[in-house]
């Protein structure tokens, strides 16, 4: 996650966050309707991660629990990790639940790693004995994180049954399997 | 070599585990007689017919496809060896001790000398056998590991490398979590640090 230019990590902080302005702001407006070309203190919105953290640096506002964190969520997470659909909630819900951890509610920390300790063996399980086919409904549950996870195990043991299976051993130059042109 | 077949995810694949399992020392007979080969790895011969010498097995392969020699079966590839090894493995939760590219070499050896293995099926099941169980394994240990020391003796270089990615990848999510909640990451308080919030009095802007 420390690459600069690492794609999840960026999308990873467009996820919203629930904020709560701790001070005036002016010039700003977060809601169209309003006349006012300021923010009160006070007032409540979301604001991409990005955006948020800034903002929570200089005290300008408190970060709240985002849905994907919440108690259903905790409910449903503590009664059946593995079923959960956290895709929907969050794709990038372990990536994003470390950030945002420290800033907001540190028992983040242990549902993330609880839920990640159940999923994985879902994950394993599945990787290395189900079909493809039979296993697209289950990759619909998973998040980014688990998904590459998946597909780790997935294409190793296939690279490793292609080996065993054997096939051709030399591989033919593109450039031969062309057929001349026919002159005409 | 690492990563010379797919350059994102720094694997060996099946056949350059393939390849480094073919210098392994194998024992052969020759038939004809030829003088010693001398090679940047070693030395070989010479070669007397019907006196076994020891050469690596990509040598071994080579002399065999032409018909210069038979492949001696190594010890551990007999039936009654992997019987017993079969029966230890559904026993104990522990591996057997196998040579580290026991899948490699039974299979370069059942695809170009099956005329030198005795109960060619037989070994061929054992083998396929033995790996299965070693596979499943394998998986029931996974299962078990967080992110605590993982000591597994006597895995293969084949079962090591078809867990790699998958093992790595979610070794690096469990540290990351349980370094998570230890503590609370210290780089984050760090550049909190030098911006001291000024709390100069604001106008207020007139709305536009």
């Amino acid at each position: 996650m420390a690459n600069y230019y690492d794609i999840d990590g960026i999308l990873m902080e467009e996820e919203f966050v629930p904020v709560v302005f701790q001070k005036a702001i002016n010039g700003v407006n977060i809601d169209e309707s309003t006349e006012k070309g300021c923010v009160e203190q006070g007032s409540k919105t979301e604001l991409p991660f990005w955006l948020a953290h800034e903002l929570h640096m200089r005290q300008a506002v408190s970060i709240s629990v985002p849905t994907c964190f919440n108690q259903k969520t905790r409910l449903e997470i503590q009664a059946d990790a593995a079923c959960v659909d956290l895709r929907s909630r969050c794709p990038y819900f372990y990536e994003f639940g470390c950030k945002l951890a420290p800033l907001c509610d540190k028992s983040i920390g242990l549902l993330l790693s609880y839920a990640f300790q159940i999923r994985y063996k879902e994950v394993l399980h599945k990787a290395h004995t189900t079909a493809f086919a039979a296993a697209s409904k289950f990759l619909m549950l998973l998040t980014k994180e688990e998904t590459y996870l998946y597909e780790a195990a997935q294409s190793s043991m296939l690279a490793f049954k292609k080996w065993r299976m054997g096939g051709p051993r030399l591989q033919r130059a593109s450039i031969l399997g062309r057929k001349r042109k026919p002159a005409e | 070599m690492a990563g010379q077949s797919d350059s994102t995810m720094s694997l060996f694949s099946s056949e350059e585990i393939e390849f480094m399992a073919e210098d392994e020392m194998t024992e052969i007979v020759p038939n004809l007689r030829m003088d010693s080969l001398n090679f940047i790895c070693g030395d070989y011969g010479p070669f007397l017919p019907q006196l076994a010498a020891q050469v690596p097995l990509w040598l071994a392969l080579a002399l065999k496809k032409r018909g210069k020699c038979t492949i001696r079966l190594p010890p551990w590839m007999s039936v009654e060896n992997l019987t017993r090894v079969l029966e230890a493995e559904r026993d104990s939760h522990a591996f057997q001790p196998l040579p580290f590219h026991y899948v490699e070499i039974s299979r370069l050896l059942f695809d170009h000398a099956r005329e030198d293995i005795p109960d060619m099926y037989m070994v061929r099941s054992l083998i396929e056998d033995i790996r299965d169980v070693r596979f499943h394994k394998v998986e029931t240990n996974l299962e078990k590991f967080t992110a605590s020391t993982v000591t597994w003796k006597n895995m293969s270089a084949m079962e090591v490398n078809v867990i790699r990615a998958f093992a790595g990848r979610a070794l690096q999510a469990f540290y990351k979590h349980d370094n998570e909640q230890q503590t609370p990451d210290t780089d984050r308080a760090m550049d909190k640090q030098p911006q001291i919030p000024t709390d100069r009095p604001k106008r207020n802007l007139k709305p536009r």
